[in-house]
């Protein structure tokens, strides 16, 4: 769909882009010569800002090369892709499975979460900051915008009628929404003392098996040390009492979900970017001891190696190691295990996993759903592709965000890049 | 207004030479030379809806309205999608602009951005003459603050990311000043953050520094038209 957008003249190219610029900064450097002393004074004198300021979050720690100069988040597109022209076809699945678009023309699709009756309400990010719901009309489904103009309301969680909305700053709740699909009901507010900040405050947020509400708290920068309220998931009771730490050392995670037999916490966690294509490793996690353990940021990362710079006079094995690597900025967001009835016994258990592929990397891959299969020993005994094929010409054909598991055990998947989310059926032999 | 135009082909430079070309004019111009098909309907209607105010070829001759010509059509679309959502309030006309724009269906969006991007950069954004040493602190200012890390060393964006190189210097003020207050915001905040710590002075020297950054205008010449777009996300 970018093709469009992307016409020869149109855009710049990076071999052209330097002549002018490089001239008129080179200029900064040697021209200011030819410049009239005072200018050259007040040029000098400008007020200096706080070193931390100087650029956005996401570019700290960016190296100064060319190369990484170019690069930016993947820019989403504001219109989502027509249902005809969504890259089923390119999908590819294991045999006996079947990819079908369940709904489309939802701008920036993310986290999705199944009501009582059936709805299928659907989060969104930057682009749309919408809440959707997707209602099945007997045999078409029809998608309602229920909110808009929302802080980053990535966060949504269904629990006994009620949807909790949670965004940067504060989680709400509507309650008995499903009866109030044609205008919300006034939210109550469970939570309003969330930091806040932009940079990785979007929330990913699910109720255990406990009852508890668990919010995590990314960092607010790429790599920081930062103080309590940050780099943690918390949980508490669903009126916004009793907050107490479930995890430390979590840089970035925007999925978790609870093992079926152990009720233990699992989580993927988004590391950081700028140190290397290659490194570090995006991870999947595993609690096995709630509030006791810290899983490295910004110290250790990928339970491999310390930060060449926080991790000083510090020791990966200290933290608690990944139960699995994801790939170097493979962006694993959305996450659920398996418990349906449709898919063969060898997926009863394992762990489905949406990654949304790298921005940070000159060479894209993932933007897949990958299963991890729990060894039984609080690990993982491997990780397979599941539904690949979305990137081309390393550009983004579709950008998996969330996964989850309905009622008839088929899979959503999200797509925000397209606006869509998939279904994928099992019809082979068990 | 109109300049040589050292980056487009032959249809672009000539184009550049109208820029201030009335609606007669653009209807003289070689069939050939327009778009084909929708992206004909959309030059028709940017010429019925958009010139009055952005110019006939994206060269804004009114105060405050920014030029279009140049804007990589990702960016164009981003704008109209948010003047369309009410996103958009940190200017004097975006209630008009919000108001056009909630008359435009998704395949409007890709049509009037499309054809925008078809339309020439500007030959500059001057509302003056040049000040040489407002010119040098915006010109440090810009290499400070890392403003070429998105929007190219040349200034002219690509993608999402808005050409700044000879835009209107009073519009960019507006700009600078509604992302620095947080009126402006774009899909992040990355704008307000890198503008942190600037005061009002300093965000008037960029916008001068960036509304005269145009080849022949800082005695660079011109940069030499290069490989077409390929590859290499901003």
């Amino acid at each position: 769909m970018h093709a469009t957008t992307s016409r020869p003249g149109a855009n710049p190219s990076p071999g052209r882009s330097r002549s002018l610029g490089l001239r008129l900064l080179a200029a900064a450097a040697i021209g200011l010569i030819a410049l009239p002393a005072s200018a050259q004074q007040q040029a000098a004198s400008a007020p200096a800002p706080a070193a931390a300021q100087e650029e956005p979050f996401w570019a700290r720690g960016r190296p100064r090369t060319d190369v990484a100069m170019r690069m930016a988040p993947v820019p989403a597109f504001p219109i989502p892709t027509a249902a005809d022209k969504l890259p089923i076809a390119k999908m590819k699945l294991p045999p006996g499975f079947k990819a079908e678009v369940f709904a489309s023309g939802i701008l920036d699709a993310r986290g999705m979460r199944q009501g009582d009756k059936g709805t299928v309400f659907v989060s969104s990010l930057f682009v749309a900051g919408k809440l959707y719901a997707v209602v099945d009309k007997g045999g078409t489904r029809e998608v309602k915008t229920l909110a808009e103009k929302l802080f980053l309301p990535n966060g949504i969680e269904f629990h006994k009628g009620a949807l909790y909305l949670a965004t940067p700053k504060d989680i709400v709740r509507y309650d008995a929404i499903e009866d109030h699909l044609d205008k919300l009901p006034a939210p109550v507010m469970v939570y309003d003392k969330l930091p806040g900040d932009v940079p990785h405050g979007w929330k990913f947020i699910k109720i255990g098996p406990d009852g508890k509400l668990y919010v995590p708290v990314g960092a607010p920068c790429n790599i920081c040390e930062s103080d309590d309220r940050y780099t943690k998931i918390f949980r508490m009771n669903l009126d916004g009492t009793g907050v107490e730490v479930v995890a430390h050392g979590m840089r970035n995670t925007v999925g978790f979900d609870f093992h079926p037999k152990t009720g233990n916490l699992w989580f993927t966690d988004n590391q950081r970017d700028w140190l290397s294509e290659d490194l570090p490793e995006d991870e999947l996690n595993h609690v096995s001891q709630p509030g006791k353990q810290h899983f490295g940021y910004p110290y250790c990362h990928s339970g491999d190696f310390a930060d060449p710079e926080f991790g000083w006079g510090k020791s990966c094995a200290d933290y608690a190691k990944p139960a699995a690597k994801l790939g170097a900025h493979s962006a694993p967001l959305g996450m659920r295990f398996y418990t349906g009835k449709m898919f063969p016994a060898k997926y009863q258990g394992a762990i489905f996993i949406a990654r949304h592929g790298p921005w940070n990397r000159t060479k894209k891959y993932a933007a897949d759903v990958v299963v991890a299969f729990p060894d039984g020993k609080g690990g993982v005994s491997r990780v397979e592709a599941f539904l690949t094929g979305l990137v081309e010409n390393n550009e983004y054909l579709g950008r998996p965000a969330d996964v989850m598991v309905m009622k008839d055990g088929s899979l959503l998947v999200s797509d925000d890049h397209n606006g869509a989310i998939y279904r994928i059926t099992y019809g082979g032999k068990k | 207004m109109a300049g040589p135009c050292p980056r487009r082909g032959a249809v672009g430079r000539a184009a550049a030479l109208v820029a201030v070309a009335s609606f007669t004019a653009l209807a003289a111009w070689p069939a050939g030379a327009l778009a084909q098909g929708a992206g004909g309907a959309y030059a028709q209607r940017y010429a019925e809806q958009c010139a009055s105010c952005h110019g006939a070829r994206g060269t804004s001759e009114m105060a405050l309205v920014p030029h279009l010509g140049g804007q990589p059509a990702f960016y164009a679309i981003t704008q109209l999608f948010l003047f369309r959502e009410g996103r958009r309030n940190d200017h004097p006309m975006a209630p008009a602009m919000s108001a056009l724009a909630k008359g435009m269906n998704d395949g409007d969006l890709r049509g009037f951005s499309d054809h925008i991007a078809t339309l020439p950069p500007p030959a500059g954004g001057a509302t003056g003459p040049r000040d040489a040493a407002r010119f040098a602190r915006g010109l440090a200012l810009a290499s400070k603050h890392h403003c070429t890390g998105c929007h190219g060393a040349d200034l002219a964006g690509g993608r999402q990311v808005p050409r700044v190189a000879g835009q209107r210097e009073d519009y960019l003020l507006i700009a600078l000043k509604g992302f620095r207050s947080g009126v402006r915001l774009g899909y992040t905040n990355a704008m307000g953050e890198a503008l942190a710590g600037l005061g009002e002075a300093d965000l008037g020297d960029l916008a001068h520094f960036m509304a005269h950054a145009v080849p022949g205008a800082a005695g660079a010449t011109a940069a030499p038209a290069a490989a077409p777009a390929s590859g290499g996300r901003p």
